[in-house]
């Protein structure tokens, strides 16, 4: 076969325009950024075109929120003497992080059983763009998720009271909060799992059941006050109750370093505890 | 291979919808699909019942003699809502893995499998409602006329759930996605569910919304029961026909859309 | 070592109380395709699993495109590519946004990434399919996207672990002449297949692994010699002159095949150590006798029948018992 008929062959130029890198070592900080952005840019893609999971984490806290504040808003507001508004829209952006992190958590068990983690774990790249690129696109989704449902909490009269640094703090908290479910979650699917061949969708049913039990009994469902005596310390001291308090003080007025600062413990308490054993739940999900 | 091949034997109707029901029934017990469905009744209970107690206390004086009585009926319906949602789930991974193909090819009438899945959405159901009403019990709701209206209750909310998952089934086999099916049909059940009187009474709820709150399907299903479980105080309403009969022109509207669809949905072959 | 671009020396590797591997050793030289052969459970898939750094082995040493699996993982993670049984890319992106990722992952600048993509989706013949999601793909499709999405930057060591297990006939080919290909580019290759037939057209030589060591190794050729080597198959037209042909192939029969005749046979089979020369021999014997011939055939074993015969022996010779668990394969 002469040169030009081998040049018309499919494939030829697969084999000789091989394109050349820079060659760097696999974990020289230089290249953790775009790598890492790289990955991120990828789990966003995959957001947005997920249907189930643009449902779960936009549709439903939208109209959660619409039909929530349609039932319960009026009565609130008359107890309160404020709008029920400042309760309700950080309950719901904060319920909106929890559901996608466990969904995010999911769809990462599935990425291992299908093999793709091994994969990413065998190219050249940084050992740590992999763990990083995903609690970065934990925290852009929970912003974006955020922003969308204060957009919808602003068509229903919700406002802003303190300023706008203080709404800036506003939208970081479900972020946060968020990304420190993340971290929560993603350790108890590595090491739930099991199989590889099981996703692991009980984890999931696990986590709606104890995050629809903290929407309950937190205090952006109603006022603390309207609880029960005896169940009154469990909902003002969970989680979700002092992230929303944080924000509650941010954008209505009223205490916030308190309960911002319980959320950062909580949120600080989770990190420290699951963050090692992510790094290497993520190591032993890639390889054998 | 020397065995003998077994003649093929004459299928019968019966047997494969016996079979096929026990197919989609027998797996609940072990991988977790009631353990779920208790679990949600008792949190759907235990989160409106406790922090919605003292809350709605006064505005429910008038209607119901405890916030117990008065919100068990909700309960009902959420719970076989949730087993309706259940069997969509189930007849969506079916229609998704291509069992229904499979059952296509082989000598079973085009009505079977989804008679099947009726069935077994039956037995959900009944598990359901069983599981609501002992939450109902445990947050004080009580019968309080004869057997043959707590028979009525049952079967009332029985039929509801027979046309809600017919509609249900009928949305997964479509929709093909199981993961999907889920939150989209827990939507409706969401907005349905709380804006009606099931949560709290048409009065309390913005002027503008009440006509609607009053006269969707699920208020008027829950004034039905409310009706014939029966209660203690004097503004109680008796199952009257003026009372009924919404529920039952509703209930058969369903019906009249959900069971041509599926019918003709389960005969076609593409 | 310097011309190897994958030695093997002595790995050995346990998952709990399975044994997977037992001390495995061998060699693939630069721009060589080597087939690795085994039954289910034999310790393909962890040696290739060893080999790209997912797993570490418990003894031994192997070296990469000349850098040490266990103290130089980065290096032989620049060096190959791997394509496991599995398809894994990324369902949701399409095939251009896949391989415009690993490019730019494996460092490529945007440009040269998408350029790149292009070239790749044009010689993989994905050209209608690349702005769909790899999830709509079929089979085939899947496949070569897997593959391009390795090949986006050149390796020195190709990892395939099974690539054409469930593909239709076409779509097999066009992957073996891609293997083909990178054996004219000089990248060495190494095939894990159960398709005997595979391996024989593709490989250059051939390690037959089973139970966790190496049982047999050798090009082809040399591992159907092992087993018996060429025969020819003569039939008859009646099967009465049988005996008469025995009289007259006496010389090219030996003991043990005029043994092996039954009352029943229709045919003689004797071994043909020059190939066809031995064949013509016998036919031009069987026409001086004037005996007439239905059938003459000059047969190789094939590989299954290697292989069987091979895997045979070794669960045959004394293997420790081992618990009856799976063993990732």
């Amino acid at each position: 076969m002469t040169i030009a008929q081998q040049q018309t062959q499919p494939g030829f130029a697969l084999l000789t325009n091989w394109a050349r890198p820079k060659t760097r070592a696999e974990n020289s900080p230089r290249v953790l950024i775009p790598q890492t952005l790289e990955q991120i840019k990828r789990l966003l893609l995959r957001w947005r075109r997920d249907q189930t999971m643009v449902i779960l984490t936009l549709a439903v806290p939208i109209f959660f929120l619409l039909t929530l504040n349609t039932v319960l808003g009026q009565r609130i507001s008359q107890i309160t003497g404020h709008s029920a508004l400042s309760g309700s829209v950080p309950m719901i952006a904060v319920v909106a992080a929890i559901t996608g992190s466990s969904a995010g958590a999911v769809a990462l068990m599935r990425e291992r059983a299908d093999g793709l983690l091994s994969r990413l774990w065998v190219l050249p790249i940084h050992r740590a763009s992999g763990g990083l690129s995903r609690l970065a696109a934990e925290a852009i989704r929970v912003f974006v998720t955020t922003v969308l449902i204060l957009c919808a909490g602003m068509l229903l009269g919700f406002r802003f009271h303190q300023g706008p640094l203080a709404a800036l703090a506003w939208l970081m908290i479900p972020v946060i909060f968020g990304v420190a479910f993340a971290t929560l979650v993603t350790t108890v699917a590595f090491y739930s799992a099991g199989r590889p061949s099981q996703p692991g969708t009980t984890l999931v049913e696990g986590i709606a059941l104890i995050s629809t039990l903290g929407f309950f009994f937190c205090t952006g469902f109603v006022p603390l006050q309207q609880y029960p005596r005896w169940i009154q310390p469990a909902v003002e001291h969970q989680p979700m109750s002092y992230a929303i308090e944080a924000m509650r003080g941010l954008s209505q007025g009223g205490p916030v370093a308190w309960p911002m600062t319980a959320t950062l413990l909580w949120a600080g308490g989770t990190l420290a505890v699951c963050v090692v054993p992510m790094v290497l739940g993520y190591r032993k999900a890639s390889t054998r | 291979m020397t065995a003998a091949i077994a003649l093929r034997p004459e299928p019968s109707a019966l047997q494969q919808w016996w079979v096929l029901t026990v197919r989609s029934i027998a797996p609940t017990l072990r991988n977790g699909e009631t353990a779920t469905a208790v679990a949600a009744s008792v949190i759907f209970t235990a989160g409106f019942y406790i922090p919605l107690k003292d809350f709605m206390g006064a505005a429910t004086q008038g209607i119901a003699s405890s916030y117990g009585q008065y919100l068990t009926p909700l309960i009902a319906l959420q719970g076989i809502s949730f087993a309706s949602i259940s069997g969509a789930f189930r007849a969506a991974t079916d229609s998704a893995a291509g069992i229904n193909r499979r059952f296509g090819s082989m000598p079973i009438a085009a009505l079977t499998p989804a008679a099947a899945r009726m069935s077994a959405n039956m037995y959900r159901c009944v598990v359901g409602l069983v599981i609501a009403l002992i939450c109902g019990h445990a947050i004080g709701f009580r019968f309080h006329r004869g057997p043959l209206y707590i028979v009525g209750f049952c079967l009332l909310v029985l039929l509801v759930g027979l046309a809600l998952s017919s509609l249900f089934d009928l949305i997964g086999t479509r929709a093909k996605n199981p993961e999907a099916t889920t939150p989209l049909l827990m939507l409706p059940q969401l907005i349905f569910g709380l804006i009606s009187v099931g949560v709290q009474p048409a009065e309390q709820f913005p002027g503008w919304i009440q006509p609607i709150v009053r006269n969707q399907p699920i208020s008027q299903f829950i004034y039905a029961l409310r009706a014939l479980a029966g209660d203690t105080t004097a503004a109680v309403s008796s199952p009257t026909w003026s009372v009924m009969t919404p529920t039952y022109l509703w209930i058969l509207g369903l019906f009249a859309i959900a069971v041509p669809m599926s019918a003709v949905s389960a005969s076609r072959r593409p | 070592m310097a011309d190897k671009s994958v030695i093997v020396d002595r790995i050995s590797k346990s998952f709990g109380t399975v044994q997977a591997l037992r001390g495995i050793s061998f060699e693939v030289g630069q721009g060589e395709v080597v087939g690795l052969l085994g039954p289910n459970g034999a310790g393909k898939t962890t040696t290739v699993d060893i080999l790209s750094t997912l797993t570490r082995p418990d003894e031994g040493c192997a070296i990469v495109a000349g850098h040490d699996v266990v103290t130089d993982p980065a290096g032989v993670r620049r060096s190959i590519t791997l394509t496991g049984q599995q398809v894994a890319v990324d369902e949701m992106l399409t095939g251009y946004e896949n391989l415009v990722m690993f490019g730019r992952l494996q460092g490529l600048g945007k440009s040269a990434a998408r350029t790149r993509a292009t070239e790749l989706i044009r010689s993989f013949d994905l050209v209608d399919a690349a702005n769909r999601r790899v999830g709509t793909y079929s089979g085939g499709m899947r496949r070569r996207i897997d593959i391009g999405c390795g090949l986006v930057v050149r390796p020195e060591v190709v990892f395939l672990d099974e690539p054409t297990t469930g593909l239709d006939p076409r779509s097999r080919k066009s992957i073996w002449d891609l293997v083909t290909r990178f054996k004219e580019a000089g990248i060495a290759t190494l095939l894990t297949t159960q398709y005997l037939e595979e391996a024989d057209a593709l490989s250059d030589r051939i390690i037959v692994i089973d139970h966790g060591i190496v049982i047999a190794e050798g090009t082809a050729d040399e591992l159907k010699e092992r087993t018996g080597g060429n025969y020819c198959e003569i039939v008859p037209r009646d099967v009465n002159d049988l005996p008469a042909m025995v009289d007259v192939l006496s010389a090219l029969l030996p003991e043990r095949n005029r043994a092996a005749l039954t009352v029943s046979s229709d045919r003689i089979a004797m071994p043909a150590p020059n190939g066809a020369t031995t064949l013509v021999e016998a036919v031009w014997r069987l026409d001086a006798a004037k005996i007439e011939l239905a059938d003459v055939a000059l047969r190789r074993p094939s590989l299954d029948e290697v292989f069987l015969s091979l895997t045979k022996d070794s669960s045959q010779t004394s293997v420790p018992d081992r618990p009856a668990t799976s063993v990732p394969s």
